[in-house]
């Protein structure tokens, strides 16, 4: 047996792993959640959440390419110290594990009520994880690989899907332009910050790639890409079930279950299944890579490799508590949407702070003009 | 750690087995000394080593040379060497010449390759059809290079045809194999280096390479991976790849093994480096993407629309030929809205009277249409065609009128039958027709999500897959400079580089303006 | 050795396992009865209904050649059930295979049961199974939906999901029916605002109709004799808040299809009287729309205005008083009187409505939304009511692409 190198990933590889990770969002009941909250303004909201997750993503980024080639952990135990890092690099695993539970899960619940009605969920959720367990063993390198090649067909997939979507949408349905209020939508945008979670938990793979520049921006092509990908997405949505947006659980499943390509080839949707489930594989795949990563950092671990399938299995454990598709969408996905955003963006913000009133900027500037 | 226990647990149950085995450290001994001037010493430990007279094509012929009054002998195989020029060339002057003079060189016509005088070094000569020339009192031995091996003639490729292009293939001698490199690149850097593999039989590879292109340190680890084979005897090149290798067991090649000599040196022109094995009438390039198992050399030689359209072709037949069964079972078993309702009611028609599950009836058809391939390969060529056509005619037609086989399942296995044999690399080919099978499997266990998860699965493997260190799918990911001729290839004059991967020493292949 | 003996036994195992599971959603096809149309009618029984099931025989017309079967094309069962989705195990009892809805095309209705308040409710039971697409037609019909399936008898088409495939395919693009999908229907209904058209059919032949303009039928009253099927699909039916309050023509329908975005009815075929002098009274026109149409709306008052403008192209197909058209002038009258007609028609269409129906035709409503803020604004204007108050104005904007052949005075 070989040992495989870990080997470096290049920005294209990581932009794909990121516009899967987060873009995929706009497939699952993300825009029929936001639906609900500020009704035909579904749309603003991904824009206006990045608007507002851009200060502390920007600070992080900023903060953390101060320490040449260190991951995210390294960075909150230099500055918090040992014992403090510790405990709130403890919360962040906590936090993203149960995200990745609750996640796989709604995966899970979208292929069992729309493909496979009577296969026991933990038939193909156990199936969900091996998969993604064997992918994150691989290595991210793979990973990246994989997400590159897959990434061209996924996103003209979801494109075509999206384009046969408006003839069967009518554009008026956005209007009126504010939905309840230019208020309630800044709320909203403020509830929602947890869309662009995931970019706070990418910034553990800064040492994998070939330079923190190339980090910096992969990062933010990827972001205006998801941006424009997951507001897109819900407008077409919006416009297509107008008020029953909210009702409707998965809005990316119910519409390629409609659209057709005339009356020869009525049904399609197993063709865009097919590359949205990989899309979905290489999401939690990448999940469970970076988490392992977590974990292994936090406890000490070397081999971190080897965590990935007990914590597949404990993740699968944890997923297959709910019992029923609503428990999941409603009170844990909430529960994950409502701690994840505030959480993270104020985590952002302290490292931010502590950097600066440690004078680690000043330290840096010092060290360039050497 | 956990596996180690496992090892060393397997280790405890299947112990390396101990042979009694003869000791042969005489022989070794002995070929590590020089030979003496004693004529009857050389003549006694020669006859004994290649055990003359039962070794019946062991010649020894014992003379005196005339010039120089002494006596001398000659041994060679006669099955091996051109023993019309053993006689004129080397040992009528020798017997002839009567004016007297102190250099063999001066009597004999013959050019003499070289002197030697370890044993082990001419045992290896002979055997390799060189005759060499023992005179008594001279504490050398003359090698003439007398080699003539019975073999094929150059001829037309079989297995790689293309329809433009150079026709000729490499055969089984390895100097015609160099020739015809050699005549395609005309550059002194051209390097053919000799290598021997096994100390039994001697196998001896040739590596070719150009010296101002190939990164020493690959061409220093291909050294070293052969190096490192501990075997007696490798008779064939195929054999040879399996050694070299990364991960013999899997379905998918990570060497090319071709037959094509122009294919061959636009390797070399890229920097890869090639393996030529003497008896073996191919050549193996290292280190090989998916693109170099994917591609034709067709596809260069068409012009860029012609070749583009073959290369998508085959494209297509790559996914027809991998996924046309497990599809037709996806989604006849698991995702009957997915089918158009006249093609639905067809199947559904066609499929009342057939008494298996369709998986049944897609495994029958796959394995009837690989046993009729594999029989048309083996039957004696005059009868093969027919073979054939009784085979796919009489048999598809039979099962179809026998209710045993729905017509709709011939034709998704004719389509992807038909495919397969698109993709020309043997090795290739075998992966993707067993592949399919794991994917038929995959569809009848879970359908489309089954069939999504083999290939995410596959996918996550294959870019795991090295090539000497290459990785399967480079240059398209991870990303390096290179022609970019992966699914569709440019015009000639924009392939400017080498690809990246292999870390050439000259990167650019074309300068100058790219209009 | 060790490695490739494991992986072999779990390949054996995988496939084991792939080949002898005939559990979970795997089901071969041949096992399924697929239903083409399910009727829906009132009950005598309380709180249920009777559900029709019209199945195809996959073994008629599918085969080549030979092997042709003398079964009948298709089965026809009728049983009282609590809803449609449970009616499937129900029929199972008399069907010999699984019932499947995956090839569901069509959903009748019938007028009775269209006009029960609980009909919405009803329905709504199609989004939640999932073999139910939501381009699955509904129509309703005039008799018993029961009924209806076993007098429809196509002559041509006697394959089932054929015939409705066609007839409503092209029923739409003539615009005589409305595209009255389950999608439409719920959005709609959801929606609230506005009033749903759902295409009306019929399998009774009226005897005794009079001679009407080209379309001005209702369901079953078009005249024609000859060997045919009696099943007719022309007009609409209209509902408000999820049921059925009236009916419209095969014109009128065409003609909120024309004045419908959201649809995609190519064009149709009209007539315009003929301002000409002549003994033929009416010109044949072809009808196409360029665009979508141009709505202004002020809504500022006590008695809403809305403005339509609507962008058509006009085609001839006959010219009964071979006019002339290379002179300005007649193509001046006949523009006016084209203009003139299709505003008649298109307002009377929605006054019609806007009295009788109280609501407009198609989704008038999405064309008010943009002079609102905010939702809670919209919602205090209150659309329905407003709607009832207003004036509409429709300006058929048009432009004669083709005068047909330029025929010259005869004698000329």
């Amino acid at each position: 047996m070989m040992k495989q190198q870990p080997g470096k990933l290049g920005i294209r590889e990581y932009v794909s792993i990121t516009v899967l990770m987060v873009g995929s969002k706009a497939s699952e009941d993300t825009p029929s959640l936001l639906s609900i909250q500020v009704q035909n303004a579904a749309w603003m909201i991904p824009i206006l959440s990045a608007g507002l997750f851009f200060i502390p993503l920007f600070l992080l980024i900023k903060t953390i390419s101060l320490f040449h080639e260190k991951d995210l952990f390294s960075v909150i135990e230099k500055l918090f110290g040992k014992y403090i890092g510790f405990f709130v690099c403890l919360v962040i695993f906590a936090i993203s594990s149960f995200g990745i539970s609750v996640d796989s899960r709604t995966y899970t619940n979208i292929i069992r009520a729309y493909y496979f009605n009577t296969t026991p969920v933990l038939v193909l959720y156990g199936l969900f994880m091996a998969v993604c367990a064997y992918g994150a063993k691989r290595g991210i390198r793979n990973v990246g690989s994989v997400s590159y090649l897959l990434i061209f067909y996924t996103l003209l997939s979801l494109f075509i899907a999206l384009l046969l979507c408006t003839r069967e949408s009518n554009i008026q349905a956005i209007m009126p332009i504010w939905g309840p209020g230019k208020w309630e939508v800044l709320k909203g945008s403020l509830k929602n910050l947890s869309l662009y979670a995931d970019f706070f938990l990418l910034t553990m793979l800064v040492p994998y790639l070939r330079s923190s520049k190339e980090f910096r921006r992969g990062t933010w092509i990827a972001y205006i890409f998801t941006i424009i990908l997951t507001s897109a997405a819900t407008i077409v949505f919006v416009c297509m079930f107008d008020q029953s947006l909210g009702g409707i659980g998965y809005p990316f499943h119910s519409a390629i279950r409609y659209i057709s390509l005339g009356s020869y080839i009525p049904n399609l949707e197993i063709i865009f299944f097919v590359i949205w489930i990989m899309g979905a594989f290489i999401r939690f795949t990448a999940f469970l890579y970076i988490s392992a990563l977590m974990f292994g950092h936090l406890f000490k671990i070397k081999d971190f490799e080897y965590l990935i399938p007990p914590l597949a299995a404990v993740y699968l454990l944890i997923g297959a508590i709910p019992e029923t598709p609503i428990d999941v969408s409603l009170e844990w996905k909430s529960i994950v949407r409502m701690t994840a955003g505030p959480v993270f963006t104020a985590i952002s913000l302290i490292i931010w702070l502590a950097a600066l009133l440690k004078g680690e900027f000043k330290h840096a500037e010092n060290k360039n003009s050497m | 750690m956990k596996k180690n226990i496992l090892v060393s647990l397997i280790k405890i149950f299947n112990k390396e087995p101990q042979f009694n085995e003869q000791s042969n450290a005489k022989i070794i001994y002995l070929k590590e000394r020089d030979i003496t001037g004693h004529y009857d010493q050389n003549l006694a430990t020669f006859k004994s080593i290649f055990s003359i007279p039962k070794n019946t094509d062991v010649k020894i012929r014992e003379f005196t040379i005339r010039a120089l009054k002494r006596r001398a002998f000659i041994l060679y195989i006669g099955t091996m060497v051109d023993s019309e020029k053993v006689q004129q060339s080397i040992l009528r002057p020798l017997i002839e010449n009567e004016r007297p003079t102190g250099k063999i060189q001066d009597i004999i016509s013959f050019p003499v390759e070289k002197t030697t005088t370890n044993i082990g070094d001419i045992i290896n000569n002979i055997t390799s059809g060189i005759t060499a020339l023992f005179i008594d009192g001279d504490r050398q031995c003359y090698i003439f290079e007398t080699t003539q091996v019975q073999g094929r003639s150059i001829e037309k490729s079989d297995n790689e045809v293309i329809v433009r292009g150079a026709k000729e293939s490499f055969n089984e001698r390895l100097a015609d194999n160099i020739g015809l490199i050699r005549k395609k690149i005309k550059n002194e850097n051209l390097i053919v280096e000799g290598l021997v593999v096994t100390k039994r039989s001697r196998n001896d590879i040739l590596l070719v390479y150009e010296k101002d292109l190939v990164n020493d340190e690959l061409l220093q680890k291909i050294k070293d991976r052969i190096h490192m084979i501990d075997a007696d005897s490798v008779i064939d090149l195929s054999i040879l790849e399996q050694y070299l290798e990364e991960r013999p067991r899997s379905l998918f090649p990570t060497i090319l093994n071709t037959e094509r000599p122009d294919r061959a040196v636009s390797f070399i022109e890229e920097g890869h480096i090639i393996l030529l094995m003497s008896n073996s009438p191919n050549c193996l390039v290292l280190p090989a993407t998916f693109w170099a198992l994917f591609h034709s050399p067709e596809d260069h030689y068409l012009r860029t629309p012609y070749g583009n359209f073959i290369r998508i072709l085959r494209f297509i037949a790559l996914f027809i030929s991998v996924f046309a069964s497990s599809f037709y079972i996806a989604i006849t078993n698991y995702h009957v809205g997915m089918i158009p309702p006249d093609l639905l009611m067809a199947f559904a028609g066609t499929r009342e009277r057939v008494p298996f599950p369709s998986i049944i009836e897609i495994l029958m058809m796959e394995l009837a249409f690989e046993l009729i391939r594999e029989a048309g390969l083996r039957v004696p060529s005059p009868i093969g065609p027919t073979i054939g056509i009784v085979g796919a005619l009489i048999l598809g037609q039979a099962a179809v009128q026998a209710n045993v086989i729905s017509p709709i399942v011939i034709i998704v296995i004719a389509l992807s039958g038909l495919s397969s044999f698109i993709i020309s690399d043997v090795s290739m080919n075998f992966a993707i027709r067993i592949s399919r099978f794991l994917f038929i499997f995959a569809a009848g266990f879970m359908g489309i999500y089954g069939l999504a998860a083999l290939v995410v699965s596959g996918l996550f493997y294959l870019v795991s897959l090295k090539s000497f260190e290459v990785p399967y799918f480079a240059p398209m990911t991870p990303r390096f400079f290179s022609a970019k001729d992966l699914i569709i290839r440019h015009v000639p004059i924009k392939e400017r580089f080498r690809p990246g991967y292999l870390k050439p020493k000259d990167m650019v292949k074309q300068r100058g303006d790219s209009n | 050795m060790q490695k490739t003996k494991i992986v072999c036994e779990i390949l054996l195992i995988f496939i084991l396992v792939s080949t002898l599971t005939g559990c979970w959603d795997r089901e071969e096809l041949e096992d399924r009865a697929y239903v083409i149309g399910i009727g829906l009618d009132r009950s005598k029984a309380k709180g249920k209904i009777k559900v029709t099931m019209l199945l195809a025989n996959p073994e008629v017309g599918s085969m080549q050649g030979g092997g042709g079967s003398i079964e009948k094309p298709r089965e026809i069962i009728s049983f009282d059930a609590n809803d449609f989705v449970t009616a499937k195990v129900t029929a199972n009892a008399i069907i010999s295979r699984k019932i499947s809805y995956d090839l569901l095309k069509i959903m009748v209705a019938s007028e009775d049961l269209a006009r029960q308040p609980l009909f919405y409710n009803l329905i709504n039971d199609a989004a939640y199974d999932k073999e139910i697409r939501m381009n699955v037609f509904l129509a309703v019909s005039e008799e018993k939906a029961s009924k209806y399936f076993l007098k429809n008898r196509p002559k041509m088409e006697t394959r089932p999901h054929k015939y409705f495939q066609y007839m409503i395919d092209h029923g739409i693009e003539n615009g005589l029916i409305p595209d009255s999908t389950l999608f439409r229907f719920f959005k709609t209904t959801e929606r609230g605002t506005d009033l749903f058209l759902t295409m009306n059919t019929t399998a009774t032949r009226k005897k005794d109709t009079k001679m009407k303009g080209e379309d001005e039928y209702y369901a079953g009253q078009v005249n024609a004799t000859g060997e045919f099927d009696d099943t007719q699909f022309i007009g609409s039916a209209v509902f408000k808040n999820g049921v059925m309050i009236g009916k419209l023509t095969g014109q009128e329908t065409s003609i909120a299809n024309t004045l419908d975005d959201t649809t995609n009815i190519s064009d149709f075929l009209a007539d315009i009287p003929n301002p000409f002098p002549g003994k033929r009274k009416s010109f044949a026109i072809r009808v196409m729309k360029r665009e979508h149409n141009k709505v202004k709306m002020d809504l500022k008052g006590p008695r809403p205005k809305i403005f339509i403008t609507l962008p058509l192209e006009f085609e001839f197909k006959s010219n009964p008083s071979m006019v002339d058209f290379s002179k300005k002038k007649n193509q001046a009258i006949i523009k006016k009187e084209i203009a003139r007609h299709f505003k008649e028609q298109f307002e009377g269409l929605l006054k019609k409505t806007q009295k009788q129906y109280r609501g407009a035709p198609y989704p008038l409503s999405f064309d008010a939304r943009k002079y609102f803020g905010t939702i809670q604004e919209y919602e205090r204007f209150n659309w329905n009511k407003s709607f009832l108050k207003a004036d509409i104005y429709v300006k058929p904007d048009v432009e004669i692409v083709d005068y047909g052949s330029l025929t010259k005075k005869a004698g000329n």
